[in-house]
């Protein structure tokens, strides 16, 4: 029972962080209508320059958190302006190659700035184990855990409420008729951008103090996919759910099955979800199909 | 009076070429390409294995991606399937590579089905995404069936003799990617020429018109992945042959994205438009590496230590901005100077 509830716990702290990850896929799908293959890259980026930023003032966690978030949502506007402003209009297929092309753009220069070798990175958090009942938890474990709620309560608050959530969600339901209802699309892309990566740099720095900040962070990217298949593509909330679900389902895989299958299990959930029920969990129905 | 170009009888309409230029063009090329071994140095010929081999693959995709319209990130799981197939069954069953490499191609085109049932139902980027899944369970499960295919260890494959000759050497190798290169960009030819090709280029430009037409999507879909699937597995035989060990790490995502690019920078769709884009992209690294040579004395430490991150910047680079200006690729630059000079001086 022990081993299972162990399994549950590290499975959610892992979830949590797919979760992450895939709020920001979904962020910019819902409103863009892209698949942002660079969701990773941004997410390895963000934590690079806040272990730098890290490195030089000694800060705590939250105003490490407060000075990373800005940058990283001028990161997310520089690349929405240089990279994909340019392609609006294009084919869908074409904007995705272009965030394609970014990712391994991305990817390169961070690797050349800070070299292919891996940090410790604890972004100001304590390493003591803490328990919580039986199960030990390290505080970073608990704080990815609690950055996931936080950013699911605050996504969906501002989505509901505020006046650019609104307008966000009117553009990826008609993007014409936002248009014609004064709603300025290029902005709601532009915000769309920021604040997935903003989501990204708290996903990227949290994994980072749980692990290791190491050059292969990116493919925590692709990792996600499967929870943003899962929870429906355009679907923010969805998304995070279904991060815990294929966190949780990576670890049983692995408890219970057997070390290989943690890796793949995730993509054999995708290839499930994509043949029974293609729109996800939460996902809006409007999949197109022959 | 006649002007402009006209076609008389049927038989010039499926004729591959009518114009007796493009043939004449076509025969040097090819008498280059079989001189070449004579005329370049054992590292040049090297790089030409690898630019055809690139070709075959980029040429394979592009019936997927780029005629039918399917997009997949998946290339470098079948490209896996194909070198594996090879180095197993010469290695562990001691088959003779004639047979072995396209028993390569078949087990990747039956692999390719598995693919592309769920692709049925899905389309763009939910496709992309199943098949980059699948290359990422292909790659584990080559990494965990250790038995089959010696896991992390890898393969070293050799030995390829047919009739007393080494096709891993140099010149023989050259000339069995060269022989495959023509008959795999021949067959694509016809193939893009024919019902099924025809059919192919219906779902891309309009899959629910295309049923409407009597398409049958399922079997052609399928088919497309089949042939497209067959033809890169071959190329992952040559791949095998060529670097004589095959270990997963070859076959890494990065090689996906740069079929990719490879079949974008020549223009989707297009056959000499892959042909160009793979000839193109084979040679960026060695230009880069040039460039880094003659400009840059202390930076080529530099370049040795980053020499995938720079590689997969100019990937980067190149998909991002012929995207951004010239989206027809490469071929439509050649359509756009061929008609600038057919026209010349008029714009038109």
């Amino acid at each position: 029972m022990d081993f299972l509830l162990l399994l549950i716990s590290t499975g959610l702290v892992s979830g949590a962080a797919y979760g992450l990850i895939a709020m920001g896929f979904a962020l910019i799908f819902k409103s863009t209508g892209v698949v942002n293959f660079a969701q990773g890259e941004l997410v390895m980026l963000t934590a690079y320059i806040s272990f730098t930023i890290y490195s030089t003032f000694e800060l705590s966690f939250f105003p490490l958190m407060l000075v990373t978030i800005p940058i990283s949502m001028l990161i997310g506007l520089v690349l929405e302006r240089v990279f994909i402003r340019p392609m609006l209009g294009e084919p869908v297929f074409a904007i995705v190659m272009v965030t394609v092309g970014l990712a391994v753009i991305l990817r390169g220069i961070t690797i050349m700035i800070w070299g292919p070798d891996p940090f410790n990175f604890t972004a100001g958090l304590s390493t003591n184990v803490v328990y919580l009942g039986s199960i030990p938890f390290y505080p970073a474990q608990l704080y990815l855990i609690a950055a996931l709620g936080v950013m699911t309560l605050l996504g969906w608050a501002f989505l509901r409420f505020t006046r650019m959530g609104i307008a966000m969600r009117a553009v990826a339901a008609n993007e014409t008729a936002a248009l014609l209802v004064g709603i300025s699309v290029s902005r709601i892309h532009a915000v769309a951008w920021m604040l997935s990566a903003a989501i990204a740099s708290v996903a990227g720095v949290l994994f980072a103090a749980n692990y290791k900040l190491a050059p292969d962070l990116w493919f925590q990217g692709l990792k996600s996919f499967p929870a943003v298949i899962l929870g429906g593509m355009d679907s923010v909330i969805g998304s995070a759910m279904a991060g815990l679900i294929i966190g949780v389902i990576e670890n049983l895989f692995q408890g219970y099955i057997g070390q290989g299958l943690r890796e793949i299990s995730g993509f054999i959930v995708i290839i499930i979800v994509l043949m029974v029920r293609p729109y996800g969990l939460f996902g809006s129905k409007d999949i197109e199909r022959v | 009076m006649r002007t402009g170009h006209f076609k008389e009888a049927t038989g010039q309409l499926v004729a591959l070429s009518d114009s007796r230029v493009v043939w004449f063009f076509v025969a040097l090329l090819l008498a280059a390409c079989v001189a070449a071994p004579f005329l370049l140095g054992n590292y040049q010929v090297t790089l030409m294995v690898s630019a055809l081999i690139a070709v075959i693959g980029a040429v394979g995709l592009n019936m997927l991606t780029g005629t039918t319209g399917l997009i997949s990130l998946g290339q470098a799981g079948f490209l896996a399937v194909g070198a594996y197939t090879n180095a197993i069954l010469m290695m562990d069953y001691g088959w003779p590579v004639w047979l072995s490499l396209p028993a390569g191609g078949l087990v990747a085109a039956l692999i390719s089905i598995l693919v592309g049932v769920p692709s049925l139902r899905l389309k763009g980027l939910y496709l992309a995404i199943t098949t980059l899944a699948f290359a990422f369970i292909i790659n584990h499960i080559i990494l965990y069936a250790e038995p089959l295919t010696h896991g992390p260890n890898g393969i070293f494959v050799s030995g390829a003799k047919v009739l007393g000759v080494d096709l891993q050497r140099g010149k023989a190798l050259y000339y069995l990617t060269l022989g495959t290169t023509v008959l795999v960009v021949l067959a694509a030819l016809n193939i893009q020429r024919s019902r099924v090709g025809r059919a192919w280029m219906a779902i891309r430009d309009h899959d629910i018109a295309a049923r409407v037409m009597g398409v049958d999507l399922v079997r052609y879909k399928l088919l497309a992945f089949m042939v497209s699937s067959f033809i890169v597995g071959i190329a992952g035989g040559l791949i095998s042959l060529q670097i004589r060990f095959v270990n997963i790490d070859v076959f890494a995502l990065i090689l996906s994205i740069e079929a990719l690019a490879i079949i974008i920078l020549g223009g989707l769709g297009s056959i000499a438009g892959a042909v160009l884009g793979a000839l193109f992209l084979s040679f960026l690294p060695e230009v880069i590496r040039l460039f880094f040579e003659t400009f840059a004395d202390s930076s080529s430490n530099f370049y040795t230590s980053y020499v995938y991150e720079i590689r997969g910047i100019a990937y980067g680079v190149v998909i991002v901005a012929f995207l951004r200006l010239k989206p027809e690729g490469l071929i439509g630059l050649w359509r756009d100077i061929r008609k600038y000079w057919s026209n010349w001086p008029l714009a038109y």
